[in-house]
This record gives C-alpha cells, sequence and structure tokens, in this order.
C-alpha cells in the first residue's frame, strides 16, 4: 500500500514537473535590428506575460539568412519561427523545408486573421506556409520632388495616373530639367526580374500556374517591352537600372535631387527623410500610376515554422500573437508597412490628416492590406528561370535581341527548366 | 621505448592539434566536397534527409552544356590577364618603398590600405568612380579623350565592366604582394648587390641580373597566389555587378559555384561541388604550368 501510495506521488511529482517546464523557442526575424528592437521585445515580453510557459529567444539575421537557416537545420539546431519574404517562402516550401500552417492553425482561424491575398501569397500548391505578417504595395504612392516636377511643367493635378502617362512623364522631365523622370523596377536585391510586373499591370499573363509553362510571348508581351527598351535606348532611364536593385538605384539617384520621382511605398520618405532633411521638405505624395488591369502589385514578409522545429505548437502560437491585428497595427505605427490583419483598415492611425508625407502615405496606402498580391508567385526552380529571363531582358535593353528575340529565347528556357 | 621511437612520438604528439585541425577543416572537406560533385544532392533532398545519391559525371556533363557555367569559366579564365601586372607593379612599388628615404613609412602604409578596406567600402568608391557621371570619366573628359556625348558607365558596358574590376583587384591587391616582395628583397644580401655594383653593374643589370634571380622563390609564391585570387575573384564582382554584369561580361566561375550552393533555397550541392572541382582542377593546371616555366628558366 505505502509502496502504491509512494509511485503515485512520484508520478504526480514527475507530471508537475513536466507541466511546469518551460519551452524555449527561437525566432529569426530579418533585418529589424536595431532600428525595431523595441518593438520586438516589447512584443515578445507581451507574449511570454501571456502564455507564461514559452519563452521567446529572438536573433536578427540579415545578410545570411537563408544560409544560416540551412547551416541550423543540417545542425539540428532549427529555429521554431523565422521572417521570409514570399520568394523565399515559395521556394522553401516546394523543396519541403516548411510546415504547412494549417496543419497547426485551423484554416477558418487563418482566414478569420488574415485577408485572402496576403495568405494566398504565402500558399504553396494549396497549402500555407506562412502567417502574414506585414506588407507592402509597389504602386502604392508616387513619392515625388516638388521642384522638379513643377519644372517639367506639372501640378499636382496633371501628375500621371497610368503607365502610360508615367513613361511620357519621364520623358518630359528629362527633357525639360535634365535629370531623370522615374526609374522603373527592373530587378531586385537578389536578383529576380520586377520587370513582369508591368506586364502584370497590364493584365498581361506570366505563365500557366498549372504547367508552368511561360506565357508572356504574345504581341502584347513584346509591344510593352518595346516601350520601356526605346526610353531606355533615348537615355530616359539610367544605364545602372540594369545593374542595381531599383529601390537601391531610386533611393541614390533621388536623394541627389538627380530623380523627380519614386513609384513604390511609403518606406521610401523615411529613407529620405533620414538622408536629406531639405529635400523632404519638398517631398510630396501623390497617388500612385496603374498599368491598363487597375491592379497594383506588392509584396510581403510572413512568419514560418520549419520542418525541422522541434516546438512547431509552440511556434504557431508566437507566430500567431506577432502577426494579429493589434500587433501589426503598433509596427504600422512605427514604420509605413501595410498590416495584412483582417480589421487595419478601419483603425483611426490611417485616416488622420496631416501635412507629412510619411503620414499621409500610411493613410494612402495602410489599409490596402486585402489588396497585396505580387501577380506572380515564383515558379519551382526559380533562381535558374529567373536568371535567365533577366539576361534575355538585359540583352534586349543592351539591343543584343529584339524584344520578341528576348522574350521567346526566355519563354524556351523557361519551359525547358521549369519542372527540374 | 628507444629513444629514436620516442622522440618521433614526441614530434607526432606536437604535430597532432595541427593535423586535426588540417583533417577537420581542410581534408575532409576538400574530400567530402570532391565526392560530392559527383553525386545528385539538391535542396529537396537535404530538406528530406537523404543522402547524396552517386551519379558519376553527369554533373560535369550538365556543367559543359550550361552556356552560363561556360561563360564563368572563361571570364574567370580572362581574369588572369590580372596577374602579370599586378606582379609587376606590386614588384616596382615594393623596390621604391623598400628605400631608406623620407617618407617611405607612410607611403609603405598608404599601398597598404586597400588590402585592409572593407569591399562594402571599396565597392561604395569605385562605384562613384566608374560611373557614367563618375570620377573616372570626369578625368577623361578633362584630358579631352571623352565628350558627354561619348561617356558611358565603365561596368555598364560589356567590353569594359571584366577590366574595370580587374583595377580594383589591382588596387585592392597590390599592396599585398608588395609585402610580400618587400620581405623577398629584405632577405638579399646587401654585399651581393655592393658586388654588382663594384663588378661595373647599372642599377638595372643589378636588378635584373641579381636581385630578381635571388627572388624567384617570392616571385613564384605571389604569382601562384594571385593566379588562384584571379580565378576564384568573387567579392568584388558581387559587390560592383551583382547580377554578373552586362550581357554576364562579369559573371565568373565562382559565382556560378556561389549561387548553386548558396543562393536561397534552390541550391544544388552536387552541381556547385562539381563547378569547384573544375576551378581546383584549373587552378592546380596553371600552378603546374608556373612550376615547370620556373624550373626551364632556372635551367
Amino acid at each position: 500500500m505505502l509502496k502504491k501510495a509512494l509511485m503515485v506521488s512520484a508520478a504526480l511529482g514527475m507530471g508537475l514537473g513536466f507541466a511546469q517546464q518551460k519551452v524555449e523557442i527561437e525566432f529569426w526575424s530579418w533585418y529589424l535590428s536595431p532600428k525595431f528592437d523595441n518593438y520586438l521585445k516589447d512584443t515578445i515580453k507581451d507574449f511570454e506575460a501571456k502564455n507564461p510557459g514559452i519563452t521567446v529567444k529572438w536573433f536578427d539575421k540579415q545578410d545570411t539568412m537563408v544560409q544560416d537557416l540551412i547551416a541550423s537545420i543540417n545542425l539540428g539546431k532549427a529555429p521554431d519561427v523565422v521572417n521570409l519574404n514570399i520568394p523565399d517562402t515559395f521556394s522553401a516550401a516546394q523543396n519541403g523545408f516548411l510546415t504547412d500552417i494549417s496543419t497547426l492553425t485551423p484554416m477558418s482561424e487563418l482566414k478569420s486573421q488574415f485577408w485572402d491575398n496576403p495568405l494566398n501569397n504565402f500558399t504553396v500548391n494549396g497549402k500555407p506556409y506562412g502567417y502574414p505578417w506585414y506588407g507592402w504595395l509597389n504602386e502604392g504612392v508616387m513619392v515625388y520632388n516638388s521642384d522638379l516636377v513643377k519644372k517639367a511643367g506639372y501640378t499636382e493635378k496633371t501628375l500621371p495616373k497610368t503607365n502610360d502617362q508615367l513613361l511620357a512623364f519621364a520623358k518630359k522631365v528629362k527633357d525639360r530639367t535634365g535629370q531623370y523622370g522615374w526609374i522603373p523596377n527592373f530587378i531586385d536585391a537578389g536578383g529576380a526580374p520586377l520587370f513582369h510586373g508591368f506586364f502584370y499591370a497590364d493584365g498581361l499573363p506570366i505563365y500557366d500556374e498549372k504547367t508552368g509553362k511561360a506565357q508572356f510571348t504574345s504581341s502584347k508581351h513584346v509591344a510593352l517591352l518595346k516601350k520601356y527598351v526605346d526610353m531606355y535606348k533615348q537615355g530616359y532611364f539610367p544605364e545602372d537600372m540594369l545593374r542595381k536593385e531599383a529601390f537601391q538605384l531610386s533611393m541614390e539617384l533621388y536623394n541627389q535631387g538627380k530623380l523627380a520621382s519614386i513609384v513604390g511605398g511609403p518606406q521610401a520618405l523615411t529613407r529620405i527623410k533620414d538622408a536629406n532633411k531639405d529635400l523632404y521638405g519638398k517631398t510630396k505624395v501623390a497617388e500612385a500610376p496603374l498599368g491598363k488591369s487597375g491592379r497594383a502589385t506588392g509584396g510581403g514578409m510572413d512568419l514560418v515554422i520549419p520542418a525541422a522545429s522541434k516546438h512547431k505548437k509552440e511556434a504557431a502560437q508566437f507566430a500567431e500573437f506577432l502577426s494579429n491585428n493589434i500587433n501589426q497595427m503598433k509596427f504600422a505605427k512605427i514604420v509605413a508597412i501595410v498590416p495584412t490583419s483582417k480589421g487595419a483598415e478601419k483603425d483611426p492611425f490611417f485616416k488622420q490628416e496631416s501635412n507629412d508625407p510619411i503620414i499621409q502615405a500610411s493613410g494612402m496606402v495602410g489599409a490596402s492590406g486585402r489588396f497585396i498580391d505580387p501577380g506572380f508567385n515564383p515558379p519551382k526552380n526559380s533562381s535558374v528561370l529567373y536568371k535567365n529571363l533577366v539576361d534575355n531582358l538585359e540583352a534586349a535593353f543592351l539591343g543584343k535581341k529584339t524584344p520578341k528575340q528576348a522574350l521567346d529565347d526566355a519563354a524556351a528556357f523557361w519551359n525547358a527548366n521549369v519542372n527540374k | 621505448m628507444q629513444n629514436k621511437t620516442r622522440t618521433a612520438l614526441i614530434a607526432y604528439a606536437f604535430l597532432a592539434p595541427a593535423l586535426i585541425l588540417l583533417a577537420v577543416f581542410t581534408f575532409y572537406p576538400v574530400i567530402y566536397g570532391s565526392y560530392l560533385g559527383f553525386t545528385e544532392y539538391k535542396a529537396a533532398n537535404f530538406a528530406a534527409g537523404e543522402a547524396p545519391r552517386f551519379i558519376g559525371l553527369q554533373n560535369f556533363i550538365n556543367l559543359f552544356q550550361d552556356e552560363l557555367f561556360l561563360k564563368g569559366l572563361w571570364n574567370s579564365v580572362k581574369y588572369i590577364a590580372i596577374v602579370p601586372a599586378l606582379q609587376i607593379a606590386a614588384l616596382a612599388i615594393a623596390v621604391a618603398v623598400n628605400r631608406k628615404l623620407p617618407f617611405m613609412s607612410f607611403f609603405r602604409a598608404a599601398y597598404y590600405i586597400p588590402v585592409i578596406t572593407s569591399i562594402a567600402t571599396a565597392a561604395v568608391m569605385w562605384d562613384w568612380i566608374f560611373q557614367k557621371e563618375g570620377t573616372l570619366n570626369w578625368v577623361l573628359m578633362g584630358l579631352n579623350f571623352i565628350n558627354e556625348k561619348t561617356a558611358f558607365g565603365w561596368l555598364n558596358n560589356e567590353h569594359t565592366a571584366i577590366w574595370a574590376l580587374m583595377l580594383v583587384t589591382f588596387w585592392r591587391g597590390f599592396g599585398y604582394y608588395m609585402v610580400l616582395y618587400m620581405g623577398g628583397l629584405q632577405a638579399v644580401p646587401e654585399e651581393v648587390e655592393e658586388a654588382a655594383y663594384l663588378d661595373g653593374a647599372t642599377p638595372f643589370q643589378t636588378f635584373w641580373l641579381v636581385i630578381v634571380p635571388m627572388m624567384r622563390p617570392t616571385l613564384l609564391l605571389c604569382s601562384l597566389l594571385s593566379t588562384f585570387a584571379a580565378i576564384r575573384v568573387l567579392d568584388e564582382v558581387v559587390a560592383l555587378t551583382p547580377g554578373g554584369g552586362p550581357l554576364n561580361s562579369t559573371y565568373t566561375a565562382l559565382m556560378y559555384v556561389y549561387q548553386k550552393a548558396f543562393d536561397g533555397f534552390n541550391f544544388d550541392y552536387g552541381m556547385a561541388s562539381a563547378a569547384g572541382l573544375i576551378i581546383a582542377v584549373l587552378g592546380i593546371g596553371l600552378s603546374v604550368v608556373q612550376f615547370r616555366l620556373n624550373k626551364e628558366d632556372r635551367a
């Protein structure tokens, strides 16, 4: 009897011990420290207070994020929650590195927390792989240098509303002021093509989602590419646009007073304010021009759970918490992101009146989370296909291939390599 | 235990730490990396925890059918053109600053600064220099070699981009080789030089017929090091022409390896290792040629 009682009490003690054992999860953000240390530390503290059984160990990763993640998986020490972007989430999910989050958070819950578009942006082969954390619109606002724009003969009312008008604007600004009017996005920081965004903006398809086959060789695609190539050859766009990342180049030239406008997210304004206060004083914002489809493209960051995570349940709890409407709105108030959570669009923060361009821009795009759509999700084998597409587009801009030849060659390569 | 055995054991005990480090960080990666070159080992295999699958020479066959890799390999070979210029300049500067004259310490330090400058800083500076409206074109316009209409960005032109990058490599590298050559020059006994002067040799004859032959080991070492560095150049190429330059004119073989091995979640360790092996074989082949030439010269 005594033996039995001892065994029961020992078992109870052990059970209590396990119940009290804290789970530590590891969270990796991407390029957010030191600027957003306070926000992240406070949010983590808040989460830990509400979930006493879980502690969060936070690391901010920068250049080597992806390599570090692969190495940590190899070492059996995978982090539990990781901040990725759309292209990386796609290639990670396509290659089996991530957890289908609908196995951790029911779809109904995901759908009630996030808008369909942002959720779809991280859905690969019908399965969601990331909690949408925050987003941006590529055609969110048009940031412009009011002095240069005035010199070119434009007023607030006559600013371009369509992409065709934007090309005419770029021409007029260069002819009248000697400075560039606008620079089209050609490549992103990872070397992936951005030019396809102009196809999408005009309602032209990129590739067949089912077969993976390229669909960018029609006469309309060729004509659109030719318009941009002609402008480049006539010197209306800087040579550097083929070599440097679009946002970086635009910021460099705008801050030197050599560029009249940037079409993009409000994040450009923060950089201008930090780099050149005088220029920020002359900077204004307007609605961004759109292509024939009237649709804006955008991108986003998410929180993924690696397949190798050892604490998936707790990781999901934290990812849900960090990306909920309250915490996304807190983030939106310190930096001009576009929240991806339902309810953000009603927040009074986006309705305030101000003369400050950042607040104006945040108001214009901040409540647009439900429209965020990259237009073109990365296909399988994307790095190989993208490199070839960029090479062919570059050959067209440099006059080594006709626009038609460049698109035909890229499509042939694409079709031969997409499912490898 | 015999004295001889004990001595050998003590010697090996001293060597052991270095041998263990070499085994872990050099020999094993080289052997395993070489093996991977003959396997299929892509991101999906890795994520699924599968072992590399032996596929013989398939990766090498694929590589020699891949235009991008071949272009990269050709550019890497082209990049070797920097070696003679770098060596001649480094040797000349070493001779110039290896004198007991005022301010020589300042010049030695100044020439070495590029070696320790971070690539990020160097890239910003050279980007300004090579831009269409950059310093280089400004100087050339001042000398009436070009005008506003004929000016172009040196890194945006398929014919000049790789040469512009070689100039950056030259700038970053010659201080390092200068220091090695200074070491070689200081090892030449002064009495040998004095004897040459007494025999009536001119300074040029003394340098060419006496000093240079005595510096053969340093010359061989520096040319081998700079040849390897040229074949595996990456930093300045990626920093200044991230996508491989106009029409891939600066895309090197090592960029291909880097992209296959580390660029995102679509990596392919098998192809990266195979490409790495080809570069290593090329480097070894060039070293053999340099050793041979050095031997023939001596004979």
